[in-house]
């Protein structure tokens, strides 16, 4: 079982590999959007991303309400433990 | 005296140019979505034959168009590398400094998809004349991307201005990705043009009635062909060659393309 911690670097890696996010950009309240300017078609490779690293299909309603870093390791922790 | 005199008669008469191109416009537009296009969608009862005309005549209509506001000296204008546009299956993406940026790129065109406000579809002049020309109406990103992108791979050619909206003056460009997203996902190449308006008129916050103090010279640089596979296989994942191609757009929009001969 990962902490929330581990989530949290996981994804801070993908950021940067992904979108070359600036790595001192991302903090758990960073909003996706408007601080990390990652939109709704990034948005989607990120779910495809977590999907292989995690293994677990991530219901999209549970990312509908996602704005944070932090809200993104928080559903992502959930899944992980349910 | 006799030197402002006669730059007050200038200004005067453009105003009344700049008058007249609006009303022309918007009376026009009516008169020939009333007439001239109901005609040719009765004559072609093939959608995509109705499409393929009405997009010719609109872009004969907004030649004529220039022509007017050219001939009121109203505007000047000169495009360099004309005949690039005319490459079927493109995505064509601009700069977007002036509200007619779209008008001189329809103008040049015979062939090409816009993407238009979805609101037109609810207004009663140009809901038909919009969806008989197989203008793609902004819904939501994804499913715009795929329509877009789809419309690229049937070989049609697409206008996509990257900043979304006109450029605010004096700013530096912000553009979305979207336009890099779609040539990824059709994997067609793209074809930037680079929009000068000096002296800049009718830009963003800019009245229609505040003229510079000389006619708009408009100067349109076709440039090189992008090709989007080669970013997607340098970077190796799609989010970053967007974000590569989306920076190299800026760049092609704020540097003079090699020189290719004015018609």
């Amino acid at each position: 079982m990962q902490s929330r911690e581990q989530i949290f670097e996981q994804l801070k890696a993908m950021l940067v590999d992904l979108f070359e996010t600036d790595p001192s950009k991302i903090v758990p309240n960073a909003r996706l959007r408007e601080d990390l300017d990652i939109d709704s078609i990034d948005a989607i490779d990120l779910l495809l991303e977590l999907k292989k690293k995690t293994g677990r299909k991530l219901p999209p309603d549970a990312f509908k309400s996602v704005r944070t870093v932090d809200d993104v390791v928080n559903a992502v922790y959930s899944l992980l433990s349910s | 005296m006799i030197f402002s005199l006669r730059r007050g008669i200038d200004h005067a008469w453009r105003l009344l140019g700049t008058g007249l191109g609006f009303a022309c416009f918007g009376i026009g537009g009516v008169v020939i979505s009333l007439t001239l296009f109901p005609a040719i969608r009765l004559l072609s009862p093939d959608p995509k034959v109705c499409q393929r005309r009405i997009q010719r005549a609109m872009s004969g209509v907004m030649r004529l168009f220039i022509d007017l506001i050219r001939m009121l000296g109203v505007i000047s204008l000169e495009v360099h590398g004309a005949e690039r546009l005319k490459t079927p299956g493109q995505l064509v993406v601009a700069n977007h400094p002036s509200l007619i940026d779209v008008v001189l790129l329809v103008s040049l065109m015979p062939q090409v998809d816009c993407v238009v406000k979805r609101s037109l579809w609810r207004n009663p002049f140009l809901r038909w004349p919009v969806s008989w020309a197989g203008y793609i109406p902004n819904t939501d990103p994804e499913s715009l991307i795929e329509t877009c992108a789809a419309s690229l791979r049937e070989g049609r050619s697409l206008l996509i201005f990257p900043e979304g909206t006109r450029s605010v003056p004096g700013a530096a460009l912000n553009l979305k990705r979207g336009a890099a997203q779609i040539a990824l996902a059709a994997n067609r190449p793209i074809r930037p043009v680079r929009i000068q308006v000096e002296p800049l008129m009718l830009g963003k916050g800019v009245p229609w009635y505040r003229l510079p103090p000389s006619p708009g010279h408009f100067r349109l640089e076709v440039g090189e062909i992008i090709q989007p596979d080669e970013f997607l296989r340098a970077a190796g994942a799609s989010s970053l060659a967007a974000r590569h191609l989306t920076r190299h757009f800026e760049t092609c929009f704020s540097n003079p393309a090699p020189s290719v001969p004015a018609v």
